[in-house]
């Protein structure tokens, strides 16, 4: 089916992609340029990995990425399992008391300017410490706990929409065959929605990755995330070997995407085949 | 009764390899299983159940008490110290309640704060300021991302799902690091400030970078996807006979998109704007990166008041007033979001 | 069609000793305001298949999930087996459910779908692969063991959801619309072999369906649903030939329906005025209804005979005029105008090849016997 779609619409496209990819390919390009400087292309010595080295030697970069590599870890575990809980409630339970806030804390934190979460986390921290005394300080616990908080939201909104279209007869199916509650989340349920978990995973992973203004109000004085040091080396203006850290990000979630991208065509083609070869056999009789 | 049934074995039957994740499942579902039928866990079960904790309470309590703690208690906390005062500290402010003897208990409600905000031109300035670039960035954002998120709609199948990949993808690399290539694109002597010039749209070379203009495009950029998304999924949703059904009765394409496509769509517009404004409102990166000394933004401002100066009951209150601001398009979010998310029974 | 149903001979619901099998007590269910099952009693006995028949939204598929145990009855009592099932949860009732959407689960094979029920109950593997083993070939679907649902075409994707629910031997099946995935053809065909099924294995079954068709093939009897409530229960000859109600004459079956009023009230026979008919009506059995009660008389349209003479009849007989005729191949149906304006649906077995039947416009002579009236007084 092919709509009709006008030269507007077209036009539009191209300018709104275009617009979305020319600062990435140009943080690409420029990884690969000699010169410290952003707008002069140094054609003589061009195109040189020089940066990608000082990258590899920059133990600081380094240590930073493995302390936000492991927080996002963390955080996307904890976030898929509160966020599942929370879906699963607001998605099976019907009209339980309380039903209106909990969707309420659930979406809030996705649209929250993050200055005013980092702030109340911040301050949330600071009185228990005095209060009950923990978490003792700021620093990687409280990173994650503030991570999770705020990525969980986005982890029940998919759980959430996942389940409300997953035939709820199946549920029921399993539970008529005997199974009980639990059992039937764990065997039917989880199964069938692992896509949508590991979607949540992942996006609960690059939330936290990403993260700087949270991160900033609540880590303390001996974690200093991925983020919080390019912003640090950026606020001193262009720096190329940022340009090269960029590219390798790039590249890292761009092969993800094109591997996934791939593996769920030749899935879906083998669907399509499995799928024609059953009409085959229908044909001719019951 | 005899009844031919055909048997398609041609070829071998199509044995389905079977996911590794899936093994491990069962492997863990059998152990799961084992242990939930075990006679402990079940009295412990039932005893569990007296008191009234079956699973679903417990499915529920679990992340509803998380959020209550660390989302919306924090919440109250920033209440509180906006009304308390600065001290040099730590923290930094002085409690709000105070036991003046044994029995009389002092409760300082400090409003010196927001009085502060209101007096200093700057807080007034940098909030109504913050207000107007999210909403010129929303509405630049939807003017790009509806003809985007309407022809995507409107691809074949196929496309549709590489193009919409294609919109989500700089989303999954880092924000910090697109906005930073701005920077560099929009500086001095940069590509597009020649392009600029080309055009005539500009005189000579200057930096865009320090403008307003910086700032829009960076909102603009970092927060299309947001814009596209919900955008997409109306539209997709429209059903098409509808258009064609208005052109049959003679309404033209213009005439139809403004009194069919327009308003069936109003939920994805309404979420895609307040996913750009509200956060753009509180944006803190983008204006301290690209922005200018005039270009005041009040999440910048909250930024600064807490980590330079260490005011933090002024921080807490501009993050109060900037709360209450954001509420009424907070509860127009989710309203739009409930609506699109389909029936709750 | 349903005469070929053996238990028929036995019907344990004319005998006053019969000990009911499923046993629904004043059973009401309500969501909010609205009520969706209100004040049901019925019993159903071992080995019947019984039909709940209605439109969509008339209650038959919560009264199901009340028996599966998806639901709890707001008010009331269900019990199966003598036992009372109404706190018992889904996944303790010795009761199985074939859902309408088949609800196969996804990602596990046909065996594993089938011996999934035998598996919660902990039943040894050598005897699971077993009666896994049997009831796949009852359904005949053996050389599919090893097959993912989205491999299966519509009709085998039905048998394995059949097979599922039939492995663990329940006391009771419930079958959600159980053929209306399918398309006509296969449908008609399935139906017996359904029958055949729940003869083999003297399962008790309750159906829920919306296509009369459907009911009258299935079932032992019917209840018919409108509105929660159950209107009359019977056998489908019973609720065809004898429907107690206008609601019941007219959802099953076309009718022709005449307001009159009763003349002559005797034990063994009555006379209905009507002025729709432009005259009486004289039915052959006795009416229990109020003197000058508004009752409705209820005439199929295949009872109706049509014809250009006057019959040699005295009771029955009205003049009309040819307004439509459709003609369908096996029979012919007419609208005939009487005289007071009220049209009559008549339907003729087309059993010659003739080419000189009634045509519009033509005055003709309606008669039927006075045994095809049934008088409904609501």
């Amino acid at each position: 089916m092919n709509q009709r779609r006008s030269f507007f619409v077209l036009t539009a496209m191209a300018f709104g992609f275009a617009f979305l990819y020319i600062p990435i390919l140009s943080m690409v390009v420029y990884s690969f340029n000699y010169s410290k400087l952003v707008t002069v292309w140094d054609t003589a010595n061009s195109p040189t990995l020089k940066w990608y080295t000082a990258l590899l030697a920059d133990e600081q970069v380094l240590n930073a990425a493995k302390l936000s590599l492991r927080i996002a870890a963390i955080n996307a575990t904890g976030a898929v399992i509160l966020g599942t809980l929370a879906g699963l409630a607001l998605a099976r339970f019907g009209r339980f008391k309380g039903r209106t806030l909990l969707t309420g804390l659930t979406t809030a934190p996705m649209v929250m300017p993050e200055v005013i979460t980092g702030l109340a986390m911040l301050l949330l921290f600071v009185a228990m410490q005095t209060l009950v005394g923990w978490p003792a300080g700021r620093g990687v616990t409280t990173i994650t706990i503030a991570h999770i908080t705020f990525s969980m939201a986005y982890v029940t909104v998919v759980i959430q929409s996942r389940l409300l279209t997953l035939d709820e007869s199946l549920e029921e199916a399993a539970m008529d065959l005997g199974a009980r509650p639990a059992k039937v989340f764990f065997v039917i349920t989880l199964p069938i929605i692992f896509p949508a978990i590991l979607s949540g995973w992942l996006l609960a992973f690059t939330l936290s990755w990403d993260d700087l203004v949270i991160t900033s109000f609540v880590s303390g004085p001996g974690s200093t995330t991925l983020p919080q040091l390019i912003f640090s080396k950026v606020r001193l203006g262009v720096n190329p070997s940022i340009n090269a850290l960029a590219t390798v990000m790039v590249a890292v979630v761009a092969s993800l995407v094109v591997v996934a991208g791939v593996w769920m065509q030749r899935q879906e083609r083998r669907r399509q085949r499995d799928v024609q070869m059953a009409l085959a056999t229908n044909q001719g009789g019951a | 009764m005899v009844i031919v049934e055909p048997v398609c074995q041609r070829g071998r039957d199509p044995v389905v390899s079977r996911p590794a994740y899936l093994t491990l499942g069962e492997q863990f579902t059998a152990a799961l299983s084992a242990l939930l039928g075990w006679g402990p866990v079940r009295a412990a079960q039932s005893r569990l159940k007296e008191w009234g904790l079956t699973g679903r309470v417990a499915v529920t309590a679990v992340p509803y008490l998380w959020l209550l703690v660390f989302f919306l208690a924090p919440f109250l906390i920033v209440l509180k110290i906006s009304f308390s005062s600065v001290e040099i500290a730590m923290p930094p402010f002085a409690p709000l309640v105070q036991w003046a003897s044994d029995k009389v208990m002092l409760v300082r409600l400090n409003l010196g704060n927001f009085m502060f905000l209101w007096e200093d031109s700057l807080y007034l300035s940098a909030l109504l300021n913050s207000l107007k670039m999210a909403a010129v960035s929303t509405m630049l954002a939807l003017l790009i991302g509806y003809p985007m998120a309407y022809g995507i709609a409107r691809s074949e199948r196929h496309w549709r799902n590489i193009l919409l990949m294609l919109v989500m993808l700089p989303f999954w690399t880092s924000f910090l690091l697109r906005v930073y290539a701005w920077i560099g694109l929009l500086g001095r002597n940069s590509p597009v400030n020649q392009l600029l010039v080309w055009l005539g749209l500009i005189d000579e070379p200057g930096s865009l970078l320090q403008t307003d203009w910086a700032v829009y495009i960076g909102i603009v950029y970092s927060y299309l996807p947001f814009m596209v998304l919900p955008l997409y999924t109306a539209i997709e949703k429209l059903d098409m006979t509808l258009l064609e059904a208005a052109s049959d009765l003679g309404c033209r394409p213009t005439r139809a998109f403004l009194s069919i496509t327009l308003p069936l769509t109003r939920e994805g517009i309404v979420a895609g704007c307040m996913l750009v404004f509200i956060p753009a409102t509180g944006e803190f990166v983008i204006p301290s990166l690209l922005g200018g000394p005039d270009s005041l933004m009040i999440g910048r401002v909250l930024w600064e008041e807490f980590f330079n100066n260490r005011d933090w009951p002024v921080a807490s209150a501009v993050a109060i007033v900037l709360l209450l601001l954001l509420v009424g398009p907070i509860m127009l979010f989710q309203r739009a979001q409930q609506a699109a998310g389909g029936v709750h029974r | 069609m349903s005469a070929l149903r053996p238990q028929e001979k036995l019907k344990p619901w004319t005998d006053p000793a019969a000990v009911p099998y499923v046993r629904i007590e004043r059973v009401t269910k309500r969501f909010g305001d609205f009520v969706a099952v209100n004040q049901v009693s019925l019993d159903i006995y071992k080995g019947e298949a019984f039909c709940l028949l209605g439109p969509s939204g008339c209650g038959k598929t919560t009264l199901l999930r009340m028996l599966a145990g998806f639901e709890q009855p707001t008010e009331g009592r269900l019990f199966i087996d003598g036992q009372d099932m109404t706190a018992i949860p889904p996944y303790e009732r010795p009761v199985n459910m074939m859902f309408q959407s088949y609800a196969l689960f996804p990602h596990m094979t046909v065996v594993e779908n089938v011996g999934f029920g035998l598996r919660q109950d902990g039943i040894p593997k050598a005897e699971r692969e077993a009666r896994v083993a049997e009831i796949l070939q009852l359904v005949r679907l053996t050389g599919f063991d090893q097959r993912k649902p989205h491999q299966l075409s519509g009709g085998q994707r039905q048998r394995v959801a059949l097979a599922r629910s039939l492995v663990k031997r329940p006391k009771l099946l419930l079958l959600d619309e159980p053929l209306g995935a399918l398309d006509k053809k296969l449908r008609e065909h399935t139906q017996f072999e359904l029958i055949n099924i729940q003869e083999t294995l003297g399962v008790t079954f309750v159906i829920v369906t919306h296509d009369q068709e459907e009911a009258m093939t299935l079932a032992s009897r019917i209840g018919v649903m409108n509105q929660g409530e159950i209107l009359q229960t019977g056998t489908p000859t019973d609720i065809y030939e004898y429907p107690t109600s206008k609601y019941v004459a007219d959802f099953i079956g076309s009718v022709n329906m005449f307001e009159g009023r009763l003349v002559e009230d005797e034990p063994a026979h009555v006379r209905i005025e009507s002025a729709e008919l432009g005259g009486t009506v004289y039915v052959d059995h006795g009416v229990s209804s109020a003197p000058d009660a508004t009752v409705w008389v209820a005439v199929r349209p295949e009872k109706v005979r049509i014809d250009r003479e006057r019959p040699d009849q005295l009771d029955n007989v009205f003049a009309g005029t040819v307004k439509e005729i459709a003609y369908l191949g096996d029979v012919s149906r007419y609208l005939v105008a009487l005289d007071s304006g009220k049209l009559v649906r008549v339907t003729q077995p087309n059993t010659d090849r003739r080419d000189d039947r009634v045509t519009w416009e033509e005055r003709v002579w309606l008669s039927w016997s006075p045994s095809a009236n049934v008088v409904v007084t609501q």
